[in-house]
């Protein structure tokens, strides 16, 4: 039997990048991902290098290996919770390969080997050794930090390989999600805490070295045991199958009451509940429900109202952003389908603005607890919320006519891959919905004052309400010009 | 219905579709033949102005497609699965059809039953969504979706093809059926010559995006095209 070696996947992969549509566009997403990458690598150099610094001049009798255990525990479940949402079989990839005389064995172990490269494994290696190389000079101890540095990376590399069990099969996601929520709530009621004791682990590991054979072993046994499963789960009507799915989203009758609209929105609202590739964009929008709190917890940051503006503009506008600026792709799937109905361009576009709209609505509600920062907080991100809800979305919508990548509904973006339909020209589009707003609060606050600032981002916000028919015209008419273009590209 | 005049595609400086003139007269069933890259999807896109045509004008009911989206409420197509929306089961995506050409949901409900014997029990009422329906259901559904609101003009490229004989049968006789009860405009595309002869009373013949042979079918239609292409 010919071999198909780890090489000729890489060959495959090297190829599928270089002959797919739109070249020049990737490779310059991978130069910036690149330089992105290294800015990451750069940051997490200076946090493993100078995190030695800081543990050790915060609490200088005690060894920062004690400090960084008890956190570990968290690390990992986030880590894992993570990759469950982002790390799935290469379904695309494998299948070709199945009607190939190529041992299944080696298929696995080629998409074992490929999950390896993952962004995820890298975090730990990135921060993690520089701090161990730092620590054995500093501290002439070298066996015992590089052992506990093996521990933490098999760990890691479990669960890069068991998460491949959890997403396929739901009886060990059971497990898994039961015993998260056993873990809390013995954290929350009871003395028992699973961090301290896997603190302890960590720090009997370091102290004595033979008991990194344990993590070692857990590694072993996932490595065999997601192998075995992966090996079982190479058939079409298994692992490689699509999920078999309930109909949810059924009675959205609710939204029929909407003349001429309510059909676009209930089918947006399936849209986003029915797609893997939506729902992981949605949840991400919510994620910004929560920007706000880098800033308000700082000083540093209330006294200055315009970067609070700028949290504001993510709070309120999360969803808006990520979902809006996939407009039209979203529907990319069966654009000529919808470009023969009969539909306006007008209507379709402004039941998309009305989704936009009401989950500005809904966001500005739920940051009421942002209360808890002061009332000038909560003003702050009301008239956000005002200019993300008239002239945000709509300069959202207006941005969409330049994105011409198509969405694959249900398939998972792997991490970073979001970054496929990025381009220059949404890049562009950041200043009218960043540095407009910040501007028109920066403007009258420096000159008559914090509530002068409000009434100028409110005041702008309104103006976009007031000219918006006018300004949906505009859209409407670069949306049909650049129809065939997008129909072409959304077609590839 | 529709009229086609000195319409032209060019790729990169490269002719694929050239017709100097076309008509089709409203309730024809016509048909259109051709090798691969014959032009046939060029010519259905550009009537749906999905492309944009490098010259000349295509006309529905006097509606320049490219100048006005007035042909959209007469016009009605299936190209491919492309044309469904995936997430969606199948009485919903009747529903969203209904509802864009004025017909009500109820009246989809009892509409559709007459399309029983043609599903074969296949389509209604399974519980999933479309993306996981086979190919030739996917077809199944899409086709009868272009009858919804009765379109004066049903655009079909390769219906025939991924279907079971059985369907293929019933589909032949379903688009005779609305022509003669609507006077539905059919445009069929199809590699198979004997289905395409048996169902269109006109055929056209493209080949390298020219018009080669513009036939009213006869039961010696067959017979000719058949000795066209096996040289």
């Amino acid at each position: 039997m010919n071999s198909f070696s780890l090489f000729d996947s890489i060959k495959f992969a090297k190829k599928k990048f270089f002959r797919a549509p739109q070249l020049e566009l990737k490779l310059a997403i991978r130069i910036l991902i690149g330089f992105l990458a290294l800015y990451f690598l750069a940051v997490f150099l200076i946090l493993g290098i100078g995190g030695y610094y800081i543990l050790v001049k915060e609490n200088p009798d005690k060894d920062p290996v004690f400090i960084i255990n008890p956190i570990l525990a968290l690390y990992f479940a986030a880590d894992l919770v993570i990759r469950y949402f982002f790390q799935s079989i290469p379904v695309t990839e494998v299948k070709p390969l199945m009607l190939l005389p190529i041992p299944k064995k080696r298929i696995v172990r080629g998409v074992l080997i490929r999950s390896l490269g993952s962004f995820f494994n890298l975090i730990p290696i990135v921060i993690l050794l520089p701090f161990c190389i730092v620590f054995s000079i500093e501290k002439h101890l070298a066996p015992s930090i590089w052992i506990w540095f093996i521990a933490i990376l098999s760990l890691s590399l479990s669960s890069n390989f068991l998460v491949y069990l959890i997403n396929k099969s739901k009886r060990s996601a059971v497990v898994f999600f039961c015993f998260f929520v056993a873990a809390f709530i013995l954290e929350k009621f009871t003395s028992f805490s699973l961090i301290d004791l896997f603190a302890k682990g960590m720090n009997l590991i370091y102290e004595e070295l033979y008991w990194v054979s344990v993590p070692l072993l857990f590694l072993f046994c996932s490595v065999f045991v997601s192998a075995r499963f992966l090996r079982q789960q190479l058939y079409l009507d298994k692992g490689l199958s699509k999920k078999k799915e309930r109909i949810v989203g059924a009675n959205l009758n609710f939204f029929d009451r909407w003349e001429g609209m309510g059909f676009f929105l209930k089918n947006d609202i399936r849209l986003i509940i029915r797609n893997i590739r939506a729902r992981q964009v949605v949840l991400m929008g919510g994620l910004f429900l929560f920007y706000g709190l880098f800033f308000f917890t700082q000083e540093y940051y209330l006294e200055s109202p315009t970067v609070l503006v700028f949290a504001g503009l993510f709070i309120t506008g999360g969803f808006m952003i990520t979902f809006g600026q996939y407009v039209p792709a979203w529907d990319s799937e069966y654009y000529s389908f919808l470009m023969c109905q009969n539909v306006s361009y007008k209507k379709y576009l402004r039941s998309k603005l009305y989704l936009m709209m009401f989950s500005v609505l809904i966001c500005s509600i739920l940051s009421v607890p942002y209360i808890f920062f002061g009332a000038q907080v909560m003003l702050i991100i009301w008239a956000t919320g005002i200019f993300n809800f008239t002239l945000g979305s709509m300069i959202t919508l207006y941005s969409g006519a330049f994105n011409a990548t198509p969405i694959k509904l249900n398939i998972k973006a792997k991490a970073f891959e979001n970054t496929k339909n990025f381009s220059f020209i949404q890049m562009l589009f950041i200043l009218p919905k960043m540095i407009l707003p910040v501007l028109v609060f920066f403007l009258p606050y420096k000159f008559f004052g914090f509530y002068a600032g409000l009434i100028g981002l409110t005041f702008t916000g309104l103006l976009g309400l007031l000219f918006q028919n006018r300004l949906l015209n505009i859209i409407v008419k670069t949306y049909l010009q650049k129809k065939y273009q997008t129909l072409s590209s959304f077609n590839k | 219905m529709i009229k086609i005049n000195d319409l032209s595609k060019k790729y990169a400086g490269q002719t694929v579709l050239q017709i100097p003139e076309l008509l089709i007269p409203k309730g024809q069933r016509f048909g259109l033949v051709g090798n691969n890259g014959a032009g046939k999807t060029t010519l259905f896109s550009l009537i749906l102005d999905l492309i944009e045509s490098s010259s000349g004008s295509i006309t529905i009911n006097g509606i320049d497609v490219q100048k006005s989206e007035a042909w959209k409420p007469l016009t009605a197509a299936f190209i491919d699965e492309s044309y469904l929306i995936g997430y969606l089961t199948v009485e919903e995506y009747y529903y969203f059809l209904g509802n864009l050409r004025g017909v009500t949901k109820s009246e989809i409900d009892q509409w559709v039953q007459d399309f029983e014997p043609f599903f074969n029990g296949e389509i209604l009422n399974q519980k999933k969504y479309l993306r996981d329906f086979s190919k030739g259901n996917q077809k199944k559904a899409g086709i009868v979706g272009t009858l919804i609101g009765k379109p004066e003009l049903v655009v079909l490229d390769e219906p025939f093809a991924n279907l079971d004989p059985t369907t293929q049968i019933r589909l032949k006789k379903l688009i005779r059926e609305e022509a003669e009860k609507y006077g539905t405009t059919f445009l069929i595309s199809s590699h198979d010559l004997t289905h395409v002869t048996e169902v269109c009373d006109r055929i056209v013949l493209l080949e390298k995006g020219m018009t080669i042979k513009d036939i009213k079918t006869t039961p010696e239609t067959l017979k000719e095209l058949e000795f066209y292409f096996s040289n």
